[in-house]
């Protein structure tokens, strides 16, 4: 089937399979940010924006962004790129299979919330799953970058 | 999951007539539980822009369409004001924001989880199902009913009196499911009890709530609740264990809405 979307602010259209996933057909088009995790929407590292919502597009048919907005690593990489040097600073990126998740879910935070303390990030994020860093470097890289000191 | 054809009506009643044209359809509601399964439909009908993504108050109450998200809940003013706010603390920490972002009221519903939270709370909050055939039913009755997969789930209607509400439910971590969930409503007067994840679907408890009088009305429901409800086993917790945790999180509810 044929679908017409609006990838990283520019218009696309693609082929994608009725049974396919959203990550399935980001993948297969070479967008490599999104990883390919748990496969049960639990994991939080195929997290994209759908309209501005960070979704697991593990658990989204690829049909269903037909008309609509899809924005991943690609489309932010300035946000991407002040992020990557906080977390490095902090020592919080160390395999780095999590990072694209996590950088897309931190966008939709800044946008949805405003000043939120560490508690508030915490909740927010805890669908970005990290096996390397328990956290605690990632939160303080995600603060400085939300206070622009990065 | 697999599917051969994948299709996005815009309404309702479109979405009701592709569903009656093809012997082996599906409809996606969240979609997130459903693709894990094994089964196979020729057509999955995805009510993603059929217009349900709304909370509203209506002149009969509070309407949560059925593609209406957990986040929504959580999030919207309507939600977060109704009933101490039951809705939003039943769902907030299940998985993630993604996760919450994608999982629907509808598909809660219409897939009878017994390990949902907002099963739980939508019982005790005396919620009415509307169905785009069969109308609008209790939510008891339709969880009685045999599941009829050529009907579609419209809404979810809350009385518009919320009263007072309390959310209790024990994790074995933060974002799990529940070992044991409990929701309790006082609206005028009346108290509604509710268990969920027993392991089994959340059901009412009449008789802990005939039983929460006197001083210590919070211990006899508790103990009426445990009595008047059966408990399993499962890998989170043994049935013993959700009995005893069933007077607690029960006595605990109702102290909150009895305060």
């Amino acid at each position: 089937m044929r679908i017409r979307f609006e990838l990283n602010g520019q218009a696309a259209i693609w082929e994608v399979g009725a049974g396919e996933t959203l990550l399935e057909a980001l993948r297969r088009h070479e967008i490599t940010s999104v990883k390919y995790g748990c496969d049960t929407a639990s994991c939080g590292t195929c997290t994209v924006l759908l309209d501005g919502k960070p979704v697991p597009s593990c658990a989204v048919p690829a049909g269903r962004v037909d008309g609509h907005a899809v924005l991943t690593v690609e489309g932010v990489p300035e946000e991407a790129r002040r992020l990557g040097e906080a977390m490095a600073r902090e020592g919080a990126d160390q395999c780095g299979f999590c990072g694209p998740g996590l950088v897309m879910s931190v966008v939709a935070m800044r946008r949805e919330l405003e000043d939120p303390d560490d508690e508030a990030i915490n909740v927010y994020l805890a669908g970005n799953l990290c096996r390397c860093s328990g956290y605690t470097s990632q939160t303080r890289a995600i603060r400085s970058y939300l206070e622009g000191t990065s | 999951m697999a599917v051969r054809t994948y299709v996005k009506p815009t309404s309702l009643s479109e979405a009701a007539a592709l569903l009656a044209a093809h012997e082996r359809a599906v409809i996606i509601g969240g979609g997130a539980y459903l693709r894990l399964g094994a089964r196979s439909f020729d057509v999955a009908v995805d009510l993603y822009d059929a217009g349900l993504d709304y909370v509203r108050e209506t002149g009969d109450g509070l309407e949560l369409g059925a593609m209406a998200t957990y986040r929504m809940l959580e999030t919207d003013p309507l939600t977060r004001a109704y009933a101490d706010g039951v809705l939003a603390r039943a769902v907030e920490r299940i998985v993630g924001v993604q996760m919450r972002n994608i999982v629907t009221v509808g598909g809660t519903i219409y897939g009878r989880y017994a390990f949902s939270n907002l099963t739980t709370a939508l019982l005790a909050l005396g919620a009415d199902v509307m169905l785009h055939r069969a109308g609008r039913v209790t939510l008891e009755d339709f969880f009685q009913r045999k599941p009829d997969p050529w009907d579609i789930l419209a809404s979810v209607v809350l009385p518009s009196a919320g009263g007072r509400a309390a959310w209790q439910e024990l994790t074995r971590t933060c974002n799990d499911f529940a070992v044991l969930n409990v929701a309790a409503v006082r609206r005028d007067g009346e108290l509604r009890i509710a268990v969920g994840a027993r392991p089994g679907l959340a059901r009412l408890c009449p008789e802990a709530a005939a039983a929460a009088s006197g001083d210590d009305a919070p211990a006899r429901a508790g103990e009426a609740a445990a009595a008047e409800l059966d408990f399993g086993d499962d890998v989170r917790a043994s049935a013993d264990y959700r009995r005893a945790l069933c007077r607690a999180l029960v006595a605990r509810a109702v102290g909150e809405v009895l305060s």
